[in-house]
This record gives C-alpha cells, structure tokens and sequence, in this order.
C-alpha cells in the first residue's frame, strides 16, 4: 500500500468521525429550531419568584398591642429599642420575632449621602441595637442591605450604617447588579387607575432570599412629593431597575411597596425626624430631636400602614388622612388578607387605640 | 538558542551555586524590580476608589505616586504652569539618576514597559537570526523624539498634551477606562457593578493595539512613540555609566542583540539615547566582552539622539501650529461648550488644560461614575480629560475625592467646607460646577400634563434649589359650554365650534375630573358678563360636573365651563443650585435627552469668579488646618461637625 493511500482503518475512524460531526450539526439544528420564529417574543420563564411573606412565620395573638411607643432621651437608645419591641411581646421581646438560626434581614433607609444628624438616614445606633436584639435571640446571621439614590459606598459610609454594621458583625450587602432578579409582584400587567404601579420588578432580592425574617428600620421624614416617608416608603430601597419613574405616581407605589412587603416588624426610628425639605434635609434646622412629641422615641409595630399614621400625626404633626398611600396599602393589604395573607393593615390608627392595641412606655 | 554558560566547563559548580548565581544575576534583579513596579502601579490603581479612600485618607498620597515620579509630567507641566505640584517633585527620584545611568527607567520602573516586555516575551517567538534582525537600531526611532518636540512646543503655548502619550497616563487611562472594567465585568459578585466609561472601546483598541505591535516590533511603543522614553534618551546623553563593548573581545556575533531591549546596537558603537539599561547584552554575551563601564571611552558611543535638524524643527514647528490650531478652533475660549462640566475644584478652563495630564485618575476615583472621558466636547485639546455625563451619575455633595488623587492640581484638593461654602468659606458660597435647566418641551408637568417633580425630591441643597409651583392648564379640548346648574353641579355640552350644531352632547368617563392627591382638576367658570369663579372638581356624570363647596353665581345657559387641571411645576433657583446635576440623573423622561438638565453656566471657576476662587484657596493655604477653622463662629462650628462627622 502507497503512503498516499487511506489504510480501511483511518477510512473507518475518519468516515465514522464525519457522521458524527453531522449528526451532532443536525441533531443541534434540529434541538435549537425555532419553528415559528417567535421565541423571541415569549415571556422570559426563568422562575416566577414572588416575595414570601415574613410575617406569617411568627406567633402573634389577635389581641397583643400592634403599635409599641418608647419615649425617652438620646443617650437611652438600647433601652427605647429594648422598650418599644417588648411593648409587642411583653414576654418574649424579640424572641417572638427572631428565632435561634434565623438569617435576618435589618432594612435601614440609607437614602443619600448625609451624616447621621442630618435625619436623612437610619439612627446608626438605633440600628446598632435592633442587630443586637436580634443576635441576642440566636439569629444566625444578620444581613444589612439598601439600594441608595446616590453612590452606595458613600451613602453607607457617610450614614455610618457601614461602621455599625462592620462593629456588630453584621453582613452588609451593596447594591450591584448580581443581587437583583425580577420578581413576580402583581400577576396582571399594573394598572395606573387602579393605583398599581409594580407588576414584575428588578428587586434586590439575594439578600431577601436567604433572610428568614425582615426588619425595616426606617428614619421620620418629609417627603416633597408623598407627604411623609416611613416604614413603606422604606422598601423603596429594595427596588431595581428604572424606578424613578415611579414618583408620577407616588401613592401608588408607595402602596404597592406596602402590600409587596410583608415584614416581620417595623421599627421607626424617631430619634431625628427630618422636618422639612425632605427627603434630602441638608441643614441641622430641618430636623428636630422627636419631631412633634419633643422627646427621642422608637416605635415598634407588626402593622406597617398603622404604624406610618400614628407616626405621621404625632411626629410631622401632619393629618395621615391627607396620605393616600395609607388608604390604599389598607386596601391592597385587606384583598391579601381576603386571599388567606396573614398580615395586618390598618390605615386609621386610632382603631387600634379604641381596642388597646398601642401601648406607650417611657424609658 | 541556548545561551553558552560563560564559565561552563572551567570550574565546577554546585547546583545551589549555580541557583544562587541565577538569583543574583543582574537581569533576575532586574525583573524582580518590574515586577515590584508593576505591583505597586497595579495595587495603586485598585486602591483608587472612594471606598478607601474614605476608610484610609492617608492613601491620597500614594494611589497616584507612579504618575508623580513620571520626569515628563513634572518637566511638561513646569513649562505650562511655571510650578512643579506638589507632589511631582517626587520625579527627580527618576530623573536625577537618569543623569547618571542613562534610560533605566524604561526597564526597571515604567509599569507600561513591562507590559510590553511580557508580552513580547510570551507571545513573540522569532528564530534567532531573525529576533537579532528586529532589534537592530532602525531610523523609525527618531518618531518619538519629534513627538515630545511638538508637545514640549505645544506646552509652551499653555497647552499639555503629554498625557496622549506618556505611557504612565495611557497605562493609568487604559486601565481605568477599558481593563479595569473588563475585568469587573465577570466579577460583579465581588466588586460590585462594573463602571461605564464613555468611548471604552477606543482605549480597549489603543493599548491592546500598541501591545500587538510588539509581535511586529518588539517594544514598539518604547521604542519608537513613547514620549517620556525620548525625554529621558535625551537626558541620558552625559550618563556616567553605560554599556561599553570591549572591541578586543569582541567577535562581532551579534549574540548581544538576541535580547536588546531597547534596540540600541550594543555590538557596536552603543546609542545612548536609545539603551534601557537592561543588562541583557552582558547576560548574552558570550565572551564577556561587554561590561557596565564607568565613563567609558567616547568613540565607541553615539551620543547624541541622531534626529535630523529639519525634521526635528519640522515637528517644533508642528507644535508651533497645534497651538494657534486648537484654540482657533474656540472651543476652550469663545464657542465654549455647555457640557464641558468641570469636576469640583476644576481650575479655570485654560489653567485646566495646562495641567491636565488625562491620567483620569479622577475618573476612577469617582464613586457615581459620573466623571467620563471627553471625546471633543472640550475641543481636541479636551480628549480624555474629565467631564460630568449626568445621565450615568451625578456629583456628589459630600465628595472631592477627584481633587485629593489629581497628581497636577487640575483639580484642586478641597476640603468639604470649600466645596460646600462653610465655615470659613460661607461668604464665598458654595463651588457651583453649573446650572440646571428645564427642558420644557419634555417636562412631563410642564407639556404633558403629567405630576412628576422627582427633580425636586432628590435636589441636595438646603433650601432645595429646585422648587415647585402648582399652576393650572386648561385641559386639551377642556372648554365646554354650560346647559343647566344647580348650586354645586353644571351639566355642560360640547363649546360650539364654527360649523357645528350648538349643543353637540359630551360623554365623560366617570370621575374623570375626580383626580387624586396630585392631580387636581379644577372647572372654571367664565360667566357672560365676564365675572370668573374656580372650583375644585369633587367629580362627574356622563355630562355633569360636581364641585366642592357652591358655585358663587350658578353658571347661566351659554357659560363657558373650562377643564383645569393643576399640579406642581419644578423651577431652579439658579442662586441655590450647585449643578450636582442629580436632578438630569434622576428625571424620568429618559430618552436621549432628560428634561431637566446641567450645563456649565454659572460655574464657580469660570473667568468671571476666577479671582475669588483663587483667593478662597490662597486663603486656605494660610489657615492651619482644613477641617477645624480656627477663626469660625460657633454657629459654623455646629455646621462643620454636621458636614464633617
């Protein structure tokens, strides 16, 4: 046999490694046809993740308080922590919401790149405590997440959230595009008349995924274009994607943000209460120490729509009536609950005055 | 080609001698230099962002040290501005001994060199004969001696160029603008978000196209572009020591080639301007007949850098030209752009293009992201010095971490209070960088009728220099014409239009009208004998209107019943506004333009305040401390520690 010639076992391996080498071709072409050509109209079908609910996993009878108020001074933030979540549980504390293993997420609004006094942002130290509290009843790990307007490292640096956080060994986890997935909020498409703004939106939800428990701690503010911001505007910090179109709608989204979080416990930080010119601040003289009631305070709450009115009236000094996202988020709140939620959302605060739902300690 | 073992044969050696020998073979300490340079250039740049420069202040000074010790910025820059910055005169530690030992720069420091050098070496393999061929002298070389002529010119004239091409600006730039974030890019999950650098691809293409070269040319940006490499050639022309052939030796093998560096014809009468100093030939020479001579006889050296005198005035006279060219051009004078948004500290425009070094150390310092590389917005002169792009960041208020990592005082360092206008700076006010403007073509409240203001909720200052006014607008087709009334209702008709029946019914939607917390719809009134009365609408029929309250008079038959509708309309108060440009990022009409939008008027640099600007900073100078103020008020005093903790 020349050299030229093919021996019949590379005929063989050669002719063999040709079919398969087509066979994959056709086998591929045929695996990935589009027949129809629409595959590039279907809706993405990556995982319909919706929120859970971070309520539901507690033990809250009917009939404990729903709103804790702790009155007292600067230098006594642990105590107005401790004071205002034990006027929930008076037993338990935050045993009743933190169990031992439990991965907690702590939401402070770390909105802008302003010092602590300024009110703009969470009490770092009302903070401090509310982690405490948590790793005191066993959680396993605390995790301190926010999606700022302006540049993250700033904000968490200049708020000192960074510095709390790093001293109580909590995790801090920065906005970045990795930690955002789109979420199922609203099966139908949102309907602006019906008040709805989120159907399926980019949320920050790595850190959401892991938390077995949610805590919002957020600051008293004005707010130009809502009223007030609060314990639901908060949740505003877990949203991705374009949302600053949302505020042609403000009460809209701010109730949608109500009804999406469910939250185990909302913890409004009354220490400096942002007055005036909010939501930005900038000047000393836009806030005041305890807002109307003159005097620091920390409220806790299982009820989020009635936690924001008692706070709008008795911190801004403002009617929660002319809040319109309070009425709404009730309303959203109560279709859930209508559906088997287990949540409260009560917009009108004095109900729960009537039953003796709120309860007020001085520290 | 295995390189003959000078001693081989004649003593024997141990192999830990032999070992030890290698690590202490010049060439070994030599790379171990490059890559300690590399190091550090590279750990510098890492270290250059907000976040750490806010934990550790102290490292300012040391993120843009390898720009600092760079003889060509200092040099250029002293002619521009007759000064040298602060710290570049930390660039004697390279230029002094480049009096003594020639170009050692190029291959034991310079970070760019090094690149060039490993990639030719692990991606270049020629046969020998041809690798000896490539690294003969060639005339192309003289290029780069014509480039730093014309920008020296050009510097001259008040305009620095050298950053175009001076490798440790374009290695800083390249890695800022286009590696950096590539690299990002898959490691989201531990950096964060990638940044976005306007025109990326085209620093990508530069550095990855002047490191092909080297498969071509070996260390061809060294050799034939780099600017610095000329201007330290130049200064290496009365060097004490240099490399010195031994022609008794010598048996013209031209093994010594096999590795030259800088392409300097070591096998025979040694270019000076040209060697980097890299020992290479010594290590391959093998009858030792190459040494690190110490004023070694003259003959056997070429001096001078060889450039032709016509060429080398040809290109002074280029530079002559650049100059009258570019500012012909007016865009850094008269025709001035708008978008040319200075970082905060910027000096004034003219004095900014003699320092800027296009280093864009600010740019990668900038924890918004909002400063980016210029293409031409600043004119030619401009390209790739920093502007603010609003639609991807926004300055913020509590920064100058630009200022601190400038290594020529483009950007001045500031202490907050200066950018904020406190303490000892309230009288100067605040560092304006521009003005923000309404585009009331796309203003949703101002032509669509739509509520908005996110413009004001995020507007920094204190008062917010973007306010709101409600105004109302008669609502598109909204003029109708009363029917009947009662004290708190009007049904209404279509208002008669030339050529249509009187009375044409109208079909509302439900509570169309009704409107919410800010929508407010409002029906005017304009009764027949010219009276006008408004009232909020509580809701509607099909064709009726109610109101809240009563009407004064009720509408008659005939009445004009006008739709209005009211909301809040953002205005700036242009002596509030800092130009932060917060409000063009945030604003919600997105498209190519944003309706509310920052331009460089009003600046606090500009000509017309240059004077006081310099004062606050002399001022500055004199006080002892930035951050305490010694002399401010009480009140300040409160203030400061607000800003500052």
């Amino acid at each position: 046999m020349s050299d030229g010639d093919l021996t019949r076992r590379e005929w063989l391996i050669r002719g063999a490694g040709t079919v398969a080498a087509a066979g994959t071709a056709a086998a591929g072409g045929f695996l990935l046809h589009d027949p129809d050509g629409d595959a590039g109209l279907r809706k993405p079908s990556d995982g319909a993740q919706r929120l859970r609910n971070y309520f539901e996993t507690i033990d809250f009878p009917a009939g404990d308080p729903r709103i804790s108020v702790a009155v007292g001074n600067e230098s006594q933030i642990e105590q107005l922590v401790r004071a205002a979540v034990g006027g929930l549980a008076p037993n338990d504390g935050i045993k009743r919401f933190v169990s031992k293993g439990d991965v907690v997420l702590v939401k402070p609004n770390v909105g802008f790149d302003r010092s602590p006094h300024m009110g703009a942002t969470t009490n770092p130290e009302v903070l401090r405590w509310v982690i405490r509290l948590c790793k005191e009843a066993g959680a396993g790990k605390v995790i301190v997440a926010d999606n700022p307007i302006e540049s993250p490292e700033a904000c968490f640096a200049k708020s000192k959230i960074r510095d709390v956080t790093d001293e109580e060994g909590a995790k801090l986890v920065l906005p970045s595009q990795v930690h955002f997935e789109s979420l199922v909020i609203r099966d139908s498409v949102p309907d602006a008349r019906k008040r709805e703004a989120l159907g399926r939106w980019p949320i920050f939800y790595s850190p959401l995924a892991q938390a077995t428990k949610v805590i919002g701690v957020a600051p008293i503010k004005d707010h130009n274009l809502c009223g007030a911001s609060m314990q639901m505007k908060n949740w505003y910090g877990l949203l991705g994607g374009r949302r600053n179109q949302f505020h042609q709608a403000i009460h809209n989204i701010v109730s949608d943000l109500g009804m999406m979080m469910s939250p185990t416990l909302v913890i409004a930080d009354a220490t400096r209460v942002l007055m005036r010119n909010g939501p930005t601040g900038g000047r000393i003289s836009d806030v005041k120490i305890g807002g109307e009631m003159g005097r620091p305070s920390v409220v806790a709450s299982v009820d989020q729509v009635a936690c924001d009115a008692w706070c709008c009236e008795h911190f801004l000094g403002r009617d929660p009536a002319k809040l319109a996202y309070l009425e709404l988020a009730a309303k959203k709140i109560a279709a859930q609950v209508a559906g088997g939620a287990k949540r409260f959302g009560e917009p009108d605060w004095r109900t729960y005055e009537r039953q003796g739902k709120i309860v007020t300690t001085g520290v | 080609m295995q390189k003959p073992h000078p001693r081989k044969g004649k003593v024997k050696i141990t192999r830990f001698r032999d070992s030890w020998r290698n690590l202490t073979r010049i060439t070994t300490i030599r790379i171990a230099a490059q890559c300690v340079t590399f190091a550090m250039f590279l750990a510098f740049v890492l270290l250059t962002t907000f976040a750490n420069l806010d934990r550790y202040p102290g490292l300012r000074l040391w993120v843009s040290k390898i720009l600092e010790i760079d003889p060509l910025v200092s040099i250029a820059t002293a002619i521009t501005t007759h000064t040298v910055y602060k710290g570049l005169l930390w660039s004697l530690i390279i230029l002094i001994p480049t009096l003594f030992l020639g170009r050692f720069f190029c291959n034991w420091v310079c970070p760019y060199g090094t690149l060039h050098q490993f990639v030719g070496w692990l991606f270049r393999k020629l046969r020998p004969k041809d690798t000896i061929e490539v690294n003969r002298y060639k005339d192309i070389q003289h290029v780069k001696y014509y480039i730093l002529a014309a920008m020296l010119v050009a510097a001259v004239f008040g305009s620095l160029q050298i950053g175009l091409l001076d490798p440790i600006c374009l290695i800083y730039r390249s890695f800022t603008g286009a590696l950096l974030p590539a690299a990002n890019m898959p490691a989201q999950e531990i950096f964060g978000d990638y940044k976005v650098h306007r025109g990326a691809w085209l620093l990508g293409i530069v550095i990855f196209g002047l490191v092909a070269m080297n498969l071509v040319i070996p260390r061809f940006f060294c050799r034939v572009l780099c600017p610095l490499g000329a201007l330290l050639g130049a200064l290496s022309r009365f060097a004490w020591w240099r490399i010195e052939r031994d022609p008794v030796k010598c048996t013209d093998c031209d093994l010594c080639l096999l590795n030259c560096e800088g392409a300097s014809d070591p096998h025979t009468q040694l270019r000076k301007s040209e060697c980097f100093v890299c020992f290479n030939c010594i290590e391959d020479c093998p009858e030792d007949a190459l040494s690190f001579a110490f004023l070694p006889p003259k003959k056997h050296e070429v001096p001078h850098t060889d450039v032709s005198r016509r060429k080398a005035i040809f290109a002074t006279v280029a530079g002559v030209l650049f100059y009258p060219f570019v500012r012909a051009s007016g865009r850094s004078t008269r025709d001035f752009s708008a978008k040319v948004v200075r970082p905060p500290g910027s000096v004034e425009e003219l004095e900014f293009l003699e320092r800027c070094i296009k280093c864009d150390q600010c740019i990668r310092v900038c924890p918004t992201n909002v400063l980016q590389p210029a293409w031409f917005e600043a004119g030619l002169e401009g390209l790739w010095t920093p502007i603010m792009n609003f639609r991807i960041g926004h300055c913020q208020l509590n920064c100058t971490a630009c200022g601190q990592v400038c290594p020529t005082g483009a950007i001045q360092r500031m202490p907050i209070e200066q950018k904020l206008g406190l303490g000892e700076f309230s009288e100067d006010g605040p560092v304006k960088l521009g003005t923000a403007h309404f585009d009331t073509g796309r203003c949703l409240p101002y032509s669509k009728n739509t509520p908005c203001v996110v413009c004001e909720e995020v507007c920094p200052t204190s008062p917010k220099a973007i306010y709101s006014e409600r105004r109302s607008l008669t609502v598109r087709e909204g003029k109708k014409m009363a029917m009947s009334a009662t004290d708190n209702t009007v049904r209404v008709t279509e208002w008669p239009r030339p050529g249509q029946p009187v009375g044409e019914p109208v079909l509302f939607d439900i509570d169309r009208w009704r409107g919410d917390e800010t929508t407010i719809y409002h029906v005017s009134i304009r009764h027949q004998d010219g009276t006008t009365e408004s009232h909020r609408i509580s809701g509607n029929d099909t064709d009726t209107v109610m109101i809240e309250g009563r009407f004064a008079r009720r509408p008659a038959e005939g009445a004009a019943v006008v739709m209005q509708i009211e909301f809040k309309v953002p205005k700036v108060d242009t002596n509030l506004c800092i130009g932060c440009g917060i409000c063009e990022r945030e604003c919600p009409v997105v498209g190519d333009r944003r309706a509310v939008y920052v331009t460089a008027e009003g600046e606090t640099r500009s000509d017309q305040y240059r004077e006081r600007d310099r004062n606050r900073s002399l001022r500055l100078l004199k006080t002892a401390s930035c951050s305490g103020g010694g002399h401010a008020s009480e009140a300040h005093k409160i203030d400061l520690r607000d800003f500052l903790t």
